[in-house]
């Protein structure tokens, strides 16, 4: 009994850094932040209990639902060009069995490149007047485009740019799933004279589906709080086309120094991404075999 | 059987056609800003934008001249370093304790901390570190950006730590070892190759990080990735240079993701996917 005492004890202490640190930089934070949401920022930088004022405030707030929208039109648009992309891309790697590692090595790149260094890169290649894009575009009789500078085009570039970056990391997910399809499905199907394209739409792609949920659950996470790329190209212009919430939220917080309504936001936009993670999650479970 | 063995060949072809366009395009924009980077100033802007030209070294020599390079590079490797030794110290021990005892409040919260947005912590930490007047020091940044690295160790750790064999635990149980003791004397030495993966990959991301620094910093303390806005203020005029710099600081991640590879995915995904 003393020695399980002893262990329990000694289990604790190994583990008692990382709690502290744990409670120190991310529970209490984290509470901090649900208070804050329930104070109003005074200009002197006080925060004078508000009850529910920030959340009444968010409801009525033009920017808040122009966020909001942003931020689902730029999640939808980039999670379906990076899953199409990405399964796409996966396939090819599946079926090319001998990939010589520098292969691989490529095609993990771009999702490594810090999100920065991706936004220098295409803010001088989509440059509208020297960029190589355009270059490229015209020559091809295309028209040129804008792009970042564009408000049509801004959200679009964006999903192109981290389609770019991201899609081959959900291809490398994809492509475990693929590797871990049982083969005697395939063996069945060939034995029933199966075409290639039934294989894949019948067989591969509905046994691949948890795989890819998973894909879309992870992507999900990071669409919806999307930052690096568009703080660094636009801060969420022109004029506010590519303002998502989290971009918004964290202009309340640092430009306006609002700590009180940015933290109401960013409540919010947890739960949104909080809700996501769950419904994806029902789905993943309800595609699972 | 002829129109099979006459289909294989046709459909590599293809194949091998569609996954080299896809690299094509996957490795274009990377390679064109490391082609940018080298070209002399008065042709990186050129247009139509050119393919041949005589390479030059003038963009990544001038770099510490117009921008304090490398300050902010000792900055990078000062923050990340720490932030990954931290997350070492505190998160190797926690991944042993969570594989002995399975309890999962850490699984959990290093999950809402990887799915909460950073400025949900960043609005609180500011007045933590105002409130201490240490907006602009490097533990700031340290301490912050081990909110990154330690998840990171502890899911990609927790495997390895998983992968020992219960009898070697228990033979030292019976001799009489402690959890301390076997988690130094046995456990550590066993765990090697995760304790190198997870020091990478939370270098890795570390060194990516932009927002926290973003806020935290100030000219001083400025890291790399953070200082992207003076660059890019630069480039309006010096693409090159702004190419040299976005080449430089992508470089650390590209060479050592290369090392980690075979672990790249489940320590990206948090344990989510076996890579």
């Amino acid at each position: 009994m003393e020695k399980k005492n002893e262990a329990r004890l000694e289990l604790a202490s190994l583990s008692l850094p990382a709690m502290i640190y744990t409670i120190a930089m991310i529970g209490f934070p984290f509470i901090y932040t649900i208070w804050m949401s329930f104070h109003a920022t005074t200009a002197a930088q006080q925060l004078v209990f508000n009850g529910l004022g920030n959340y009444s405030h968010l409801v009525s707030d033009g920017e808040f639902w122009h966020g909001l929208v942003v931020t689902f039109y730029l999640y939808f648009l980039s999670l379906a060009l990076q899953l199409f992309f990405g399964t796409y891309l996966a396939l090819l790697l599946f079926r090319s069995k001998r990939l010589p590692g520098i292969v691989r090595s490529l095609f993990i790149s771009p999702f490594l490149i810090p999100g920065v260094v991706t936004g220098m890169m295409w803010l001088v290649i989509l440059d509208p007047s020297l960029g190589a894009a355009n270059y490229v575009l015209t020559s091809l009789g295309l028209p040129a485009s804008d792009w970042l500078a564009s408000p049509t085009w801004v959200v679009p570039t964006i999903a192109i740019i981290d389609t770019w970056q991201w899609a081959p990391y959900v291809a490398l997910i994809v492509l475990g799933g693929l590797q871990s399809l049982p083969p005697s499905v395939y063996e069945a199907a060939e034995i029933d004279g199966a075409s290639r394209r039934k294989v894949l739409f019948r067989i591969t792609l509905p046994l691949l589906l948890p795989t890819i949920m998973t894909a879309t659950i992870l992507r999900s996470v990071d669409l919806l709080r999307f930052f690096d790329l568009i703080y660094i190209t636009t801060q969420g212009g022109p004029a506010n086309a590519s303002d998502t919430l989290n971009i918004y939220g964290f202009r309340v917080g640092f430009e306006f120094f609002q700590f009180g309504y940015a933290s109401a936001l960013m409540v919010t936009l947890s739960v949104i991404v909080l809700g996501a993670v769950l419904i994806l999650n029902q789905l993943r479970n309800a595609v699972a075999w | 059987m002829r129109a099979r063995s006459f289909s294989v060949p046709w459909f590599t072809v293809l194949n091998v056609i569609q996954l080299t366009i896809a690299g094509i395009v996957v490795i274009t924009p990377t390679l064109w800003m490391v082609l940018s980077s080298f070209k002399p100033s008065f042709e990186v802007t050129a247009y139509p934008p050119t393919l041949i030209f005589s390479p030059t070294l003038e963009n990544y020599a001038s770099l510490s001249q117009t921008t304090p390079f490398l300050h902010y590079a000792f900055n990078s490797v000062l923050v990340t370093v720490s932030s990954t030794l931290i997350g070492i110290l505190l998160g190797a021990p926690a991944a042993f304790v969570v594989s002995w005892t399975r309890i999962t409040w850490p699984a959990i919260v290093s999950l809402v901390a990887r799915m909460a947005p950073g400025t949900l912590f960043l609005l609180p930490w500011y007045v933590m570190f105002r409130h201490f007047d240490m907006i602009g020091s490097y533990w700031s940044l340290i301490l912050t950006h081990a909110v990154i690295t330690l998840p990171i160790v502890l899911w990609v750790m927790l495997p390895f730590f998983d992968g020992i064999p219960r009898s070697v635990i228990e033979a030292a149980q019976i001799d009489g070892c402690g959890p301390i003791k076997i988690f130094r004397r046995i456990a550590v030495p066993l765990v090697s190759t995760g304790i190198a993966v997870a020091s990478i990959l939370a270098f890795v991301f570390s060194w990516n990080y932009f927002l926290f620094a973003l806020v935290l910093s100030n000219a001083q303390t400025k890291t790399l990735v953070a200082a992207s806005f003076n660059f890019i203020g630069e480039g309006a005029t010096n693409w090159g240079g702004l190419m040299a710099a976005a080449t430089l600081i992508a470089l650390p991640p590209l060479i050592l993701a290369v090392v980690v590879q075979r672990w790249l995915v489940s320590g990206l995904t948090l344990g989510a996917v076996k890579g």
